[in-house]
């Protein structure tokens, strides 16, 4: 790549769990531009400005080796440091893994919350899952629950179920939507095929499972609990004495479990990020064992979405280097060290210790003791992560100039120090 | 500079030695001829009395990838279990941790402290390879390699509709091959696992996929052929129809057929070799496999043995697994259907010694064992995890090398199951060397590792040394000295090195035209880029460490 000529590729997204391969990107220099495929997120994280960022200290920019020399010292000062956010790729992943080890540090994702949700129902009960290129060759029936999975994957229906697939047509597909529902005014209701949801045609904030939708049945977040488990006794066969759970009938309630019964393949699918509830895993159970309940005569299958800033891969990567998952544990720290390499709207959390920042940028309206640039995967480095459906790792390119270095580089000079 | 092991009592059938006491020089990871300057020579190793092996290789272990890491997810409670003292779990060992789930780091460090020097993980989905070799690459210590499942991927079972040619179907193999850094091709539940997708919750040998009306004898024909046809090493990795299921051992038998006489290993042969007789519908059919396997000079096996204790099933075998799915125990399982690929079901298991199906399982892995003449064409796993952890294997050894041990063992089982065993009437006691077949010459041979498994000149310098003793668990548990490439990674046991081992691939050539159809196929129906399927070398290398290895294709 020179500065001079412009040059043609396909990217790979780490703006969401989808991480669409098939952003076409244009790249002059540092400057990149995203012309096919895209949607609200990656255009925002592709077409990011690259400033020319300087390691600093106390606000004050310094040379790298004295940051580096800086951190190292609070680090060896530190009884219980906390590293967290944990954006990265696998790659940085695994050399923030080598430092924690090193310093005896904690792990925390900053969608703890929600990767622990899920969590806690794999290891209660397990439960019986799909994947993304089975959902578009074989859903015919989707059910979503209380999410406006566009708003978190902004490119779901049109990749994977406004699209043909080998058994079945996205006319023959049906969609449920269960939970909180926003109508949207850019597109009709009975437009059944709409040319998908992207920027150019609806707002990111539009709800377009509903606009998809055979069937909506609205409920608040906070009754999701009780009208999941209705439904897992109604496909259980269970009959209920309530005529109506959270102002939804039970017989509109019979007919989804009717649907379900009869589906080919069904898929179940919940945002654990938006179930910000006490107790939000019992509801994701109640989903996952109506699936095991379908199962029993017909074809089902639960469908994790949602998944941002590496936290698959965090998780995963932690998982085999260490025998357990990452949890949410609220845990105390005298030293914080914060990693964000893909979302520049996330900011660490409040603390009064010494505050150590890796990433993108600083932390806006934040002086953080220490800030060290870092070339983000995907964007000014290669890496790779996993897709939200956990199955998938997907290489990542680097598309435009940088002299900033990995997160793998910095940490590994760190930990020279220690 | 020269490493000098002296006077070491050497078991290599390979080159058909028999305890003959020799000396080996190693220098620069290989195994050299006696030098004439023997000024060279910087370390010497006086093994007087020392048992001296090639390190082993265990030929199918799930060591990395989606299945095994569901289960570390969905098991933490085993991350606890590091003192195991309940009667039945006699499958201790004296470093041994015995958990079914270890870390990557674990893993490799149990491995080699054996005296194990690579691990096959036998079931890499294609669409999870790169995942399973993000795994083996944290894995330290081993070489590792895999196996490529195919034949419940839909774009195969088209083909196979379709009537496409051999050729085609051969191209797409070795595609695949190389996309996936693979060593060998698996077929887990053939045609069953894509059946399942379509509601079918059963598949025999000669019944069709309702989908695509092909049978399972057809695509282990077609698949066997194109292994064959494009010259690798390694047979058809086949985990048969109706794992696990009374009355298999039919399906079994039929199996062997299936090929045309072309070479083809049954994996986990204990759990496909099980009879309907008897008050309880469940009997040993190991005489019936082990007649088979002993005339089928073109089929080979491993066991799987289980041993007693608190384990995990992890398993592509998602038709089979949900099945199994109710003896969960504790009560949990994860079944996925992954990518149009293939599928994976993960089921926590404990196996019982007073609990006669279990009791008899354990009898039947052994009974194979014993009555399989040829340790050339058996091999010695316990499917790890799923009939128990790699760790025990010092345990299985012992049983095998030690009539007496073995009857001990078998006179505590439930009785019901001792009734319907012949175990004791069982007589052979394996030899050192005939365990050094298993563990190494054959093991090697079976992949294709032609610089592995054996000590002669030019072989890669993974050597382990042993303290002949009576109680042959303690002693292939803890080995005197481990050499990894030359370098001495293990004493008394314990690690003092870290070193990372090569990745082993198999890349025979085809026809690159076969990306042309795949692109199509890809476009049209798959959710990621054809050349994001692909895993470049540089993503095993690139990182300092591994390193990639291609064995010979014939």
């Amino acid at each position: 790549m020179s500065n001079t000529s412009s040059s043609q590729s396909n990217a790979t997204c780490p703006a969401c769990g989808l991480l669409c391969d098939d952003v076409i990107v244009t790249t002059q220099g540092n400057q990149v531009k995203v012309i096919k495929n895209g949607c609200s997120k990656s255009v925002a994280f592709f077409e990011q400005a690259s400033d020319p960022l300087n390691p600093s200290i106390d606000g004050v920019a310094v040379h790298l080796n004295e940051a580096i020399s800086h951190v190292a010292s609070i680090l060896k000062r530190a009884e219980s440091p906390l590293i967290t956010g944990l954006s990265t790729d696998i790659t940085g992943f695994r050399a923030l893994f080598g430092l924690s080890q090193k310093i005896n540090a904690n792990l925390k994702h900053m969608n703890a919350n929600s990767i622990s949700r899920n969590i806690k129902v794999l290891q209660s009960t397990g439960w019986q899952t799909t994947t993304l290129t089975e959902v578009k060759n074989r859903a015919d029936v989707i059910v979503c629950f209380g999410s406006n999975i566009a708003a978190h994957n902004p490119r779901f229906y049109e990749r994977f179920v406004d699209v043909d697939g080998m058994f079945v047509t996205t006319k023959n597909r049906q969609v449920i939507v269960l939970g909180n529902t926003k109508k949207t005014p850019h597109i009709k209701s009975d437009t059944l095929q709409p040319q998908g949801l992207s920027p150019q045609n609806i707002s990111a904030e539009a709800d377009y499972s509903c606009v998809r939708a055979s069937q909506i049945l609205a409920c608040s977040p906070e009754h999701l609990p009780a009208v999941t488990i209705a439904l897992r006794a109604l496909v259980a066969g269970k009959t209920l004495k309530a005529n109506k759970v959270a102002g939804i009938s039970m017989a509109d309630l019979q007919t989804v479990a009717e649907k379900l019964k009869v589906a080919k393949y069904a898929v179940l699918t919940w945002v654990a990020k938006d179930f910000n509830f006490p107790h939000a895993e019992l509801t994701i159970q109640n989903i996952t064992e109506t699936v095991a309940s379908l199962n029993q005569t017909t074809r089902a299958a639960g469908l994790v979405l949602g998944g941002s800033d590496g936290d698959t891969s965090a998780n995963y990567a932690h998982t085999w280097l260490s025998g357990l998952t990452l949890n949410d544990d609220e845990i105390a720290h005298d030293c914080l060290v914060w990693v964000n390499s893909f979302s520049t709207d996330k900011s660490p959390p409040e603390t009064n210790k010494p505050l150590i920042v890796l990433g993108m940028q600083a932390p806006l309206g934040i002086t953080p003791h220490v800030f060290i640039p870092v070339a983000t995967p995907a964007l000014d480095c290669a890496g790779s992560l996993f897709r939200v459906d956990g199955s998938v790792t997907l290489p990542l390119k680097k598309i435009r100039e940088s002299k900033l270095p990995t997160l793998g580089e910095v940490v590994r000079k760190i930990e020279a120090l220690l | 500079m020269i490493t000098h092991l002296k006077n070491g009592k050497i078991y290599d059938p390979a080159h058909n030695k028999n305890g003959v006491i020799e000396d080996i020089y190693l220098y620069q990871g290989r195994i050299v001829p006696k030098p004439f300057d023997l000024d060279k020579i910087s370390h010497v190793y006086d093994l007087t009395g020392k048992i001296v092996m090639a390190g082993a290789i265990d030929m199918h272990s799930h060591i990395g990838g989606g299945k095994i890491n569901i289960a570390r997810m969905m098991l933490p409670e085993f991350q606890e279990t590091k003192s195991y003292t309940e009667p039945e779990a006699h499958i201790c060992t004296p470093n041994c941790s015995h958990n079914a789930t270890p870390s990557t780091t674990d893993t490799g460090f149990r491995y080699i402290e054996m005296g194990y020097t690579a691990a096959f993980e036998p079931a890499i989905l294609p669409i999870n390879a790169r995942h399973a070799h993000l795994e083996m690459g944290d894995t330290p210590m081993i070489d590792k390699g895999g196996y490529a499942m195919l034949g419940n991927d839909d774009y195969f079972l088209r083909l196979l509709n379709q009537k496409a040619d051999q050729k085609a179907i051969n191209d797409y193999v070795a595609w695949t091959l190389h996309a996936t850094q693979a060593i060998g091709i698996k077929v887990v539940n053939p045609g069953g696992i894509n059946a399942f997708k379509f509601n079918q919750r059963r598949l025999n040998l000669d019944e069709n996929n309702v989908h695509y009306q092909i049978t399972p004898r057809t695509i282990l024909k077609s698949l066997s052929r194109a292994v064959h046809d494009l010259g690798i090493a390694k047979p058809l990795h086949v985990h048969c129809n109706n794992l696990g299921a009374a009355g298999n051992f039919q399906t079994t038998l039929d199996t062997m057929g299936a090929s045309d006489g072309l070479p083809m290993h049954l994996t986990h042969i204990q759990f496909h070799s099980y009879g309907t007789e008897g008050d309880k519908k469940f009997s040993s059919a190991a005489a019936q496999i082990a007649e088979a396997l002993n005339k089928n000079k073109h089929i080979t096996a491993d066991v799987g043995q289980i041993l007693f204790g608190q384990t995990v099933t992890a398993s592509g075998d998602t038709m089979m697994q949900h099945l199994n799915a109710k003896h969960a125990n504790p009560k949990k399982s994860v079944i996925m259907d992954i990518e149009c690929d293939a599928g994976c079901g993960v089921v926590p298991f404990k196996y019982r010694d007073q609990n006669y199906v279990n009791a008899l399982q354990w009898a039947i892995g052994l009974e194979l064992f014993l009555s399989v003449e040829d340790p050339w064409r058996i091999f010695l796993t316990t499917d790890h995890p799923n009939g128990a952890p790699f760790t025990s294997y010092p345990h299985l050894i012992r049983l095998l090398m030690d009539k007496s041990f073995r009857n001990e063992a078998f006179a505590k089982l439930n009785l019901d199951a001792q009734a319907m065993s012949n175990l004791t009437s069982l007589n052979r006691e394996y030899s050192l060397y005939e365990i050094a077949i298993m563990t190494r010459a054959g093991a090697a041979k079976l992949i294709g590792l032609n610089n592995c498994g054996h000590l002669g000149i030019g072989a890669q310098a993974d050597i382990t040394v042993y303290t002949d003793q009576p109680d042959h668990e303690a002693m292939f548990a803890k080995p005197d000295y481990v050499f990894k490439n030359g370098e001495l990674v293990v004493k008394d046991g314990k690690v003092v090195k870290v070193v990372w081992g090569a990745t082993h691939v198999a890349k025979p050539s085809f026809d690159i035209g076969v990306e042309k159809i795949l692109s199509e196929y890809f476009e049209k129906y798959h959710t990621i880029q054809l050349d994001n399927f692909k895993i470049a070398d540089d993503e095993i290398c690139d990182d300092g460490r591994g390193s990639i290895v291609s064995c010979k294709i014939n």
